[in-house]
């Protein structure tokens, strides 16, 4: 069973790293700062000066691409984590071992930025796709309540335009690959049959869940079988109970008619920012208790094929 | 090149109080955990002499509720209103009447915080370029308000090269032609005092002081008061001006600091006069900037330890001078070992002649 500390987390899209400014993100309650360095490689130390405590990412990078506490202008290395200046002391400039930031591992794929909280843990398998949009959303519901209401009615979280999500199943939630995939009919907004007396679908949403990160790979599929879009949703923990969520998506084949036009603009995505609460508590748990079971199953199996990430 | 020293104040009967510089005794003041550390029977300064008038006003001392009022010109300190309907048990700080010994001097009123009987003007701090009956003008005073634990915001002010780097708009950078270092305590006060030689004229003396030259030698004391919370910071800039500055961090609760400031700035030219006192608005927010979220971070007991540098010696002693403090005061010890109403013009190096009253 893979271990909660060597989980891959996408906390970041790629564009959101820069030389320029850190990035402050959490993995649970464990703060987390992102920057490139003089390289442009990605690099996560523990949000953290171990000097007084204060936060790196109040800090700035430097030209030779370290980063410097904006408290008391201590440097460090971003690979090592090592660090390797403090203002005023040219005459000591090499420090015990023990003198380090906490340093993660850190990998760039599928223009997302993934941290592992072990450095040295097993880079997950390289994914191949590229994403033309994306987003970032900080939602007020914690990671498993944020995939809870996912599984159970995709509108509550997330919006394809022109496109509704009915409650029925064209496959339920299982087990495949070490994944939790499910498929779920469609319908085209804005007019279209009630959903419970519709004899055949348009559209399904299939969904592959990493069990333990939560990250989905979303494709929306019309009844020919042509994708139609394809996305990636990666919900982070974050501190007090707040889920980060970084998403990214690309347009597949281009339907017929107004649907096409719907589909093909700008961003046809969307990633909601809030939920609605009232609906959020009608909202009946159904797949999300079946996904608890299976999850539980899927995790106590003594020998689990489960990927670290999500198969390309 | 820094030169650094670290001595306690000599005394001819009484051998240093502060004595742990034992491995052990750094492991613990480099896991200090300042929000639990509560001092007691001191004078706190909880407000300006002119904030406090016929009509109540509120302040708090480690969330001990405190209402100010003045009866006939004479202050009050109450833990209640006067309009209040009293439904809760009398602290064991106050008297009889639920009233709290209070003085007033250097213009600003102070009130006791432990048993009131062992209330003693001698306990007051010395603060010699205030004068002894207050009177300076409002504008070199403010109240400036934190949101850390007291004893972290005056680590703050103690700390040599945040100020450097984080105030250097204000201050000016880092560069200078030597430096030196010196930490003198005993077991009520830590008093730090950098002289720097030829550092970089700080911008707010540039502009509002006139200061044409590249450099000035600079002598700069940060004096705590543990008990108290109270600070001076006193900096003598040549050529430039004396700036004294109270800077009490009153813990209205443990992790929140209010600061009655007073910057005498009498003999600065006139721009600089006015100006320099609100420069506290702006470096306060600064600090803020990194206290507020470094605070939380002090609120919990951590196995790991806070690194440091040569540059941490005076914060390190004043970590390590306020857990003995604590740890005395925890055993029920809260006598002073330490005059602290002596007159410190020597220690900090006062230009007695600017502050006569």
């Amino acid at each position: 069973m893979i271990r909660e500390q060597d989980l891959w987390w996408a906390v970041a899209r790629s564009e959101e790293v820069t030389s320029k400014a850190p990035l402050s993100v959490d993995i649970g309650d464990q703060p987390v700062v992102l920057w490139r360095d003089a390289q442009g490689i990605a690099r996560a130390l523990e949000d953290r000066c171990p000097h007084r405590r204060a936060p790196l990412s109040l800090g700035c990078i430097r030209d030779n691409g370290m980063i410097q506490c904006g408290y008391h202008g201590w440097s460090y290395d971003g690979e090592t984590g090592r660090l390797k200046e403090i203002p005023n002391m040219k005459d000591q400039q090499k420090f015990p071992p023990v003198y380090k930031a906490k340093a993660f591992g850190v990998v760039e794929q599928d223009g997302l930025v993934r941290v592992c909280l072990n450095a040295k843990a097993a880079p997950p398998p390289p994914a191949e796709t590229g994403y033309a949009d994306s987003g970032t959303v900080q939602v007020s519901l914690s990671h498993k309540e944020y995939l809870d209401a996912l599984y159970d009615d995709p509108n509550l979280v997330i919006a394809i335009r022109g496109v509704y999500f009915t409650p029925y199943l064209m496959s339920e939630l299982h087990e495949e690959g070490g994944m939790l995939v499910m498929e779920r009919n469609c319908q085209w907004e804005p007019l279209h049959w009630p959903s419970h007396f519709v004899a055949e679908f348009p559209l399904t949403l299939l969904t592959r869940t990493h069990p333990l990160t939560g990250e989905t790979e979303l494709t929306l599929r019309d009844d020919q079988f042509n994708d139609l879009l394809h996305a990636v949703l990666a919900p982070v923990p974050a501190a007090r109970g707040v889920t980060a969520v970084r998403w990214r998506a690309e347009r597949g084949v281009r339907p017929r008619g107004l649907h096409g036009k719907l589909l093909r603009g700008k961003n046809p995505l969307s990633v909601r920012s809030s939920i609605d609460g009232a609906k959020l508590r009608e909202t009946k748990p159904t797949v999300s208790l079946h996904g608890e079971d299976l999850r539980k199953a899927m995790l106590d199996a003594p020998q689990s094929d489960t990927d670290q990430t999500i198969a390309a | 090149m820094l030169e650094a020293a670290d001595r306690p104040v000599s005394h001819d009967d009484t051998p240093a109080a502060t004595g742990g510089s034992s491995p052990a005794a750094l492991n613990a003041v480099n896991r200090w955990v300042p929000h639990n550390i509560v001092m007691r029977d001191t004078w706190f300064p909880v407000a300006h002499d002119y904030s406090v008038t016929g009509t109540p006003v509120r302040r708090a001392v480690y969330s001990h509720p405190i209402f100010l009022w003045r009866e006939d010109g004479v202050p009050v300190a109450s833990e209640f209103h006067p309009n209040e309907k009293i439904v809760r048990e009398k602290s064991e700080y106050t008297d009889a009447r639920g009233r709290y010994p209070v003085m007033e001097h250097y213009g600003v009123l102070w009130v006791w915080f432990g048993n009131p009987e062992a209330a003693d003007p001698v306990h007051l701090p010395s603060l010699p370029f205030l004068p002894p009956k207050g009177g300076l003008p409002r504008h070199m005073t403010s109240t400036v308000r934190f949101e850390c634990a007291a004893p972290i915001s005056l680590e703050n002010l103690i700390d040599l090269t945040h100020a450097d780097f984080l105030h250097a708009d204000v201050v000016g950078d880092e560069r200078s032609d030597s430096e030196t270092v010196e930490t003198f305590y005993d077991s009520e006060t830590v008093t730090m005092v950098r002289t720097c030689v030829n550092k970089s004229v700080a911008p707010v003396m540039k502009f509002f002081s006139g200061i044409r030259q590249p450099t000035q030698n600079v002598r700069q004391v940060i004096r705590i008061y543990l008990r108290s919370h109270c600070a001076i910071a006193y900096g003598r800039f040549t050529p430039g001006d004396d700036v004294p500055l109270f800077h009490p961090c009153t813990p209205e609760t443990r992790d929140r600091t209010r600061m009655e400031m007073v910057m005498n700035t009498t003999h600065a030219g006139r721009m600089f006069r006015h100006v320099m006192p609100k420069a506290g608005y702006k470096v306060s927010r600064q600090d803020s900037y990194m206290t507020s979220p470094q605070s939380p971070r002090y609120m919990r007991h951590t196995d790991r330890k806070d690194l440091h540098s040569k540059f941490d010696q005076a914060g390190q002693r004043y970590r390590m001078a306020m857990m003995e403090l604590a740890d005395r005061q925890e055993k029920g010890d809260f006598a002073y070992r330490d005059n602290v109403s002596a007159d410190c013009s020597d220690i900090i190096g006062l230009r007695k002649e600017l502050f006569q009253f």
